[in-house]
């Protein structure tokens, strides 16, 4: 049996920029019938198999309307990515959307994800957002951005699949057996760990600076391939590009939280 | 011999049967298969009967017979046989000790979650092959059936990795599953199923004749098996027959007759329903365990009882203590309703039996495990003797109100009727609310709907005939799982039900009729979980367990001292904290006896121990916590304010509270009324957000009503907010607060959490509805609310210690003329008695303290504790000796005549209060 990892995600974005569309377009593609649904759309469930475990996406809408606005903190408390709407249509809402960026950064969770959608990209002809600025802002927030469609369903898997990785890499996480060789130091020859990470390039290059992979045994040093990895260099066609990257270390391996960075 | 030559031509056919169907899911077929199994069952049981009048009467001494005859105690035996007549292969049951019974009296010694692979070995070593030891392997993190092998195989020994699912034990590669580790265990002592050969008992725990010769073994632990206790038989019977005739249980007839089935894979019915084809299967084994063995050795006398005089003299050491049973006992001993209780709980074996049973009525005493009151209601209703159980009876009235408790969450649902017309007549109306319930309750999993097919044992609540526990099945516990019902009833979450069960479940009476035949093999199951609920809660009354002691000091300390919170969020947080802590004391302790391991598969722990905690501290602190809740609110203005913008709300239009969707009308807004007050009875947080998750979704079913149209939170929180208001309910604030807090913070982040936090949401729109200026005010509340809930979670997460909470000292006080009271102080482990004689003058108003000094009576003596010493650590002390001690302390008059106090009234003041 795999194990499930739980994943709180919260919506936030304007009233009708599709942000219930987005959700019912992820977790109603591909339904499977095995899976409990939920009483309405306003909450929704999605498990998606990853690697050796299975993430359960739990997608909190929030209301958009200004009134309900003081009731949001409440609905992103604790959760570990946020998912803000904004319609490329509509440049008021992608006021709003710097908004939440803002507030979630002061008074969100620490190391929340975040991802910027930009909705209805069927709609491109009437766009009011160009792609550029989006991406730009997005670029000085460190967060993923991606152009959605919920009516065509359009990058829509990809939304979410691009925040899985990025929010176990904010996490605390292990890989690999516990309990490296016997308990005993006499057993020099360890298990090799591999942790395996689909990742979206351009995120993992700005994680890179502040993330430490620590080892437990000092003795072992640093994983080697660890080292190869953090001298190169990326280049900025790569960012966005999916990548897998894979990491072998001889022991186990730790990764350490991301400390802020200065 | 022709007789069991028949049953197990009848048993084969039963397996190709049950092997069919693990392709069939055809609701026919399968209907025909549980009519087959049932009727199949029930000839068995006739002939079980039969072969055990022959043996008895010695008319027919065959082989088989012989060899599992024996040598000690028949001839007691069968003295009892002539004075207690049998009615059916279960009621049967002899005061000989099952597999099951010994297995259980025996668990710390072959139970052995800690012990490494290589102690086990070594254990092992010195053992006769197919001896065994049930240890958690480190390697495999599950738990393994280490066994020891004869030297042909190999190997001294082998290990079995234990595989759990939800809500079963089963071995790997086998497809039998059981409801927990002993029934497992016990099934591979008769059936080696995918074992080299079966496993066999210890000689000297399969030769012990009494309960207390097993407990004295049990105290050995793992010590046993190096003790001259654990000496071999003479002859070490092969491992291919380990049951043989000179040792345990009358076993080896079982082996006869169940050979023929122990291949079978049988599955229950939700199994076929859900049709998945690689799951474990469940085997009805209960009914073949305990009825062969016990029929077989004669004796009649039950083992576990329903009697206390017969369970206190002949188990002077097992856990747990009994509470004195209530006056519900009196309903169970009447002989009318002992006679429908068993026609109830065995419906298939009353053709057999009616004559005997009827005539027999008046000379049997026996008290029969009672099944559920309102199966029994119902059953009587059915025959038409409705009337006996009106006559008034101590307990009806309670048990009318637990009814009613109950009965509203049923008329809540949709389309089902309003609690006050169900409340008419409670006895009356339930039989007939569960036949006349819409399909949507087909999932209520209920016993009166008949419907087995929820074989994840949660749905059998038709437990009683469960002897298997022997020690566990008393006198009180009926009230017990009435109460339970009320409240802890487990309700399916409002959309599955209603999906999955309404396809197949919806049955007609002709099929129900037939399913009723099933129900007393079903009702052998008792679901383990209940079990443990029960047993917990127990515990936690049992002032001399460590965590009794915890929680009602904890219990009694609130309700005394109204003033040591300062919020209401404050208290609930310090309840819920307390719940995690003693959650966590429980999962570590050895009180549970047996361990929680053995009973409940390991993912279900935490969710068990939860519901346990619920029913031991929130139950009893539900009217004082909801009546502090009400006064914090009174007092800081809250509770007005929502009152008056409530009025406020409900005379705007819904355009003007930002609703673009279709509203509830009148008669919807009733209904969520009525689910509403159901909630407010309810004292667990989780049955609470259940029925606010109907209340959703009953909101979400207007919205939509029939658009297809999904609606996001932009249109559903303003409705929800409509919805509030419109129900004009003041109460609905203290409740959201109370499921807020004293939910499981791991619960928080599913559906209820979010339908919760919704609900919040809405109420404090409401309350803030001075239109818009009101939005800081609220930002900055809430964020306040926010923090609290962060801090809860961590602090959850990083304390796993009892500590705080052990700091309860319950001291009695006691006056020459005006007897004695109690009351629970807050005393710290390094506080001395002086501290604790000071604190003790203030609260019982002693005019001289200087008259007065701590004294604490244990074993019927008085001492009198120095100024210098720590009350907290000699109550740590007495609570860590190995013999349960009663002790109190008391604050009394230093120069009092010793004789002069009646202490006995003390004692029993103290013990009540």
């Amino acid at each position: 049996m795999m194990a499930i990892r739980e994943l709180k995600v919260c919506l936030l974005g304007d009233t009708g920029v599709g942000k219930s569309s987005i959700v019912c377009r992820f977790v109603q593609d591909h339904f499977d019938h095995n899976i409990s649904p939920t009483i309405g759309a306003s909450f929704m469930t999605k498990t998606v198999p990853c690697g050796n475990e299975l993430h359960k996406f739990l997608i909190w809408d929030t209301a958009g309307q200004e009134r309900f606005h003081s009731l949001a903190p409440m609905y992103y408390r604790g959760s570990a990515a946020a998912v803000i709407v904004y319609d490329i249509t509509k440049q008021d809402s992608f006021h709003t959307l710097k908004k939440w960026v803002k507030e979630l950064k002061e008074h969100g969770p620490e190391n929340i994800v975040m991802a910027i959608a930009g909705n209805k990209c069927d709609l491109s002809d009437i766009r009011e957002v160009p792609l550029k600025d989006a991406k730009e802002y997005a670029e000085s927030i460190g967060a993923i951005v991606v152009e959605t469609s919920a009516k065509n369903a359009i990058n829509i898997e990809e939304l979410f699949q691009g925040i899985t990785p990025c929010v176990f890499w904010s996490s605390p996480l292990h890989s690999g057996p516990q309990k490296a060789g016997s308990a005993d130091g006499s057993a020099r020859r360890r298990k090799r760990s591999t942790l395996s990470l689909k990742c979206n390039l351009r995120f993992l290059h700005e994680l890179g600076d502040f993330l430490r992979f620590m080892s437990p045994d000092p003795t072992l040093g640093p994983p080697r391939k660890w080292k190869q990895w953090s001298n190169q260099t990326w280049e900025a066609k790569h960012a966005n590009q999916p990548a897998v990257l894979l990491i072998e270390a001889h022991g186990p391996l730790y990764l350490k939280k991301p400390e802020p960075p200065p | 011999m022709e007789s069991q030559a028949c049953s197990r031509a009848s048993l084969e056919e039963l397996s190709s049967w049950t092997m069919g169907t693990c392709s069939l899911d055809k609701q026919g077929s399968f209907f025909k298969l549980i009519d087959t199994i049932a009727s199949e069952i029930g000839e068995l049981k006739q002939e079980m009967v039969q072969t055990d009048v022959s043996l008895e009467n010695g008319l027919e001494p065959t082989e088989a017979h012989s060899m599992v005859r024996h040598k000690d105690d028949d001839c007691s035996k069968e003295k009892d046989v002539k004075t207690c007549p049998r009615d059916s292969g279960y009621d049967s049951l002899s005061s000989r000790l099952s597999i099951l019974d010994r297995l259980l009296h025996t668990h710390p010694i072959w139970l052995q979650l800690s012990l490494s692979e290589e102690e086990a070995a070594e254990v092992l070593q010195s053992q006769p092959p197919g001896i065994f030891l049930v240890r958690k392997s480190s390697k495999m993190q599950k738990k393994v059936l280490s066994l020891r092998l004869s030297c042909e195989f190999g190997a001294p020994l082998k290990e079995f990795a234990i595989k759990e699912s939800t809500y079963t034990f089963s071995l790997e590669g086998s497809g039998i599953s059981f409801a927990d580790l002993f029934r497992l265990i016990a099934f591979y002592c008769i059936s080696r199923d995918v074992l080299p050969f079966t496993l066999k008992l210890p000689y000297a725990i399969s030769t012990a004749k009494t309960e207390a010769q097993l407990e004295e073994l049990a105290q050995l632990g793992l010590n046993f098996w190096s003790s001259p206790a654990d000496n071999k038989p003479p002859n070490p019977p092969p491992p291919h027959r380990p049951l043989s005739s000179d040792c345990v249980c009358p076993a080896s007839r079982q082996l006869c007759l169940i050979n023929g089935v122990h291949s079978i894979k049988t599955r229950t019915p939700s199994e076929l329903e859900c049709s998945q084809t690689n799951g474990a299967l469940c085997f009805i084994n209960p009914l073949f365990l305990k009825v062969h063995s016990q029929d077989l050795s004669g004796g009649l006398k039950r083992p576990c009882t329903r009697t206390p005089n017969a369970n206190g003299t002949e188990r002077p050491r097992s856990p747990p203590p009994r509470p004195p049973p209530p006056a519900i006992n009196s309903l169970h001993t009447s002989p009318q309703l002992s006679r429908t209780e068993t026609r109830a709980s065995m419906p298939e074996t009353v053709n057999h039996n009616k004559h005997e049973n009827v005539a027999l009525l008046g000379i049997k005493p026996t008290p029969i495990p009672p099944p559920r009151l309102k199966k029994q209601a119902s059953f009587l209703q059915a025959e038409g003797g409705a009337k006996t159980l009106t006559s008034s009876r101590p307990c009806r009235d309670q048990e009318c109100q637990l009814e009613q408790e109950q009965e509203p969450s049923t008329a809540g649902s949709p389309g089902g009727a309003p609690p006050a017309e169900a409340r008419g007549d409670c006895t009356r109306a339930q039989p007939a609310c569960s036949e006349s319930r819409p399909p949507w309750h087909g999932g209520r999993q209920r016993l009166s709907d008949m419907s087995i097919s929820t074989s994840s044992s949660d749905s059998l609540e038709f437990d009683r005939s469960m002897p298997l526990f022997g020690y566990e099945v008393d006198t009180n516990s009926s009230l017990e799982d009435y109460e339970e019902e009320s409240d802890q009833e487990t309700m399916p979450p409002p959309i599955k039900s209603k999906k999955k069960r309404n396809s197949s479940f919806v049955l007609p009476k002709l099929v129900k009729s037939q399913l009723r035949k099933m129900s007393g093999v079903f009702s052998s199951f008792m679901t383990p979980e209940k079990r443990m609920v029960r047993r917990i809660s127990e515990l936690s009354r049992d002032k001399c367990t460590y965590f009794g002691c915890l929680v009602q000091d904890y219990v009694s300390f609130l309700q005394e001292n109204k003033e040591c919170h300062v919020s209401s969020t404050d208290m609930l947080q310090t309840i819920r904290q307390f719940m995690t802590q003693v959650k966590n004391y429980l999962s570590q302790s050895s009180e549970l006896d047996p361990p929680i391991e053995s009973l409940i598969p390991e993912d279900q722990i935490d969710v068990v121990l939860e519901k346990a905690m619920h029913k031991c501290i929130l139950k009893p602190l539900k009217g004082h916590v909801e009546a502090m809740l009400k006064d914090f609110h009174m007092a800081d203005g809250s509770w007005k304010q929502l009152k008056e913008n409530l009025q406020l709300v409900r005379q705007r239009n819904p355009q003007e509270l930002g609703v673009f969707a279709p509203t509830p009308d009148l008669v919807d807004v009733e209904k969520i009324k009525v689910k509403f007050m159901t909630m407010q009875k309810m004292y667990s947080p989780e049955k609470k957000v259940m029925l606010l998750l109907r209340v959703c979704k009953l909101i979400y079913t207007v919205m939509e009503s029939n658009s297809g149209r999904m609606y996001g939170a932009d249109d559903f929180l303003p409705v929800l907010t409509y919805v509030i208001a419109q129900c004009d309910m003041l109460e609905l604030d203290t409740e959201i607060e109370y499921m807020m807090e004293l939910l499981d913070p791991s619960q928080l982040h599913g559906e209820g959490g979010y339908y919760l936090t919704s609900a919040y949401g809405a109420l404090s729109l409401i309350k803030n509805f001075q239109e818009e200026q009101a939005a800081r005010l609220l930002s900055s509340e809430t964020r306040d609310t926010l923090r609290q809930w962060h801090k809860r979670r961590t602090t959850n997460r990083t304390i796993p210690s009892v500590d705080d909470f052990q700091n309860y000292l319950r001291v009695a006080f006691q006056e020459v003329n005006s007897g004695c009271t109690g009351k629970t102080l807050f005393v710290r482990p390094y506080v001395t008695t002086e501290d604790v004689c000071q604190l003790c003058a203030e609260k019982f108003k002693v005019g001289d303290p200087e008259e007065y000094s701590l004294f604490l009576f244990v074993d019927e003596t008085w001492q009198q504790l120095a100024e210098d010493t720590y009350p907290q650590k000699i109550k740590a002390e007495l609570h860590s000796r190995p013999q349960p001690h009663i002790f109190h302390f008391v604050y009394k008059r230093i120069k009092n005549d010793p004789y002069g106090i009646i202490f006995q009234n003390g004692e029993e003041d103290l013990t009540n209060s």
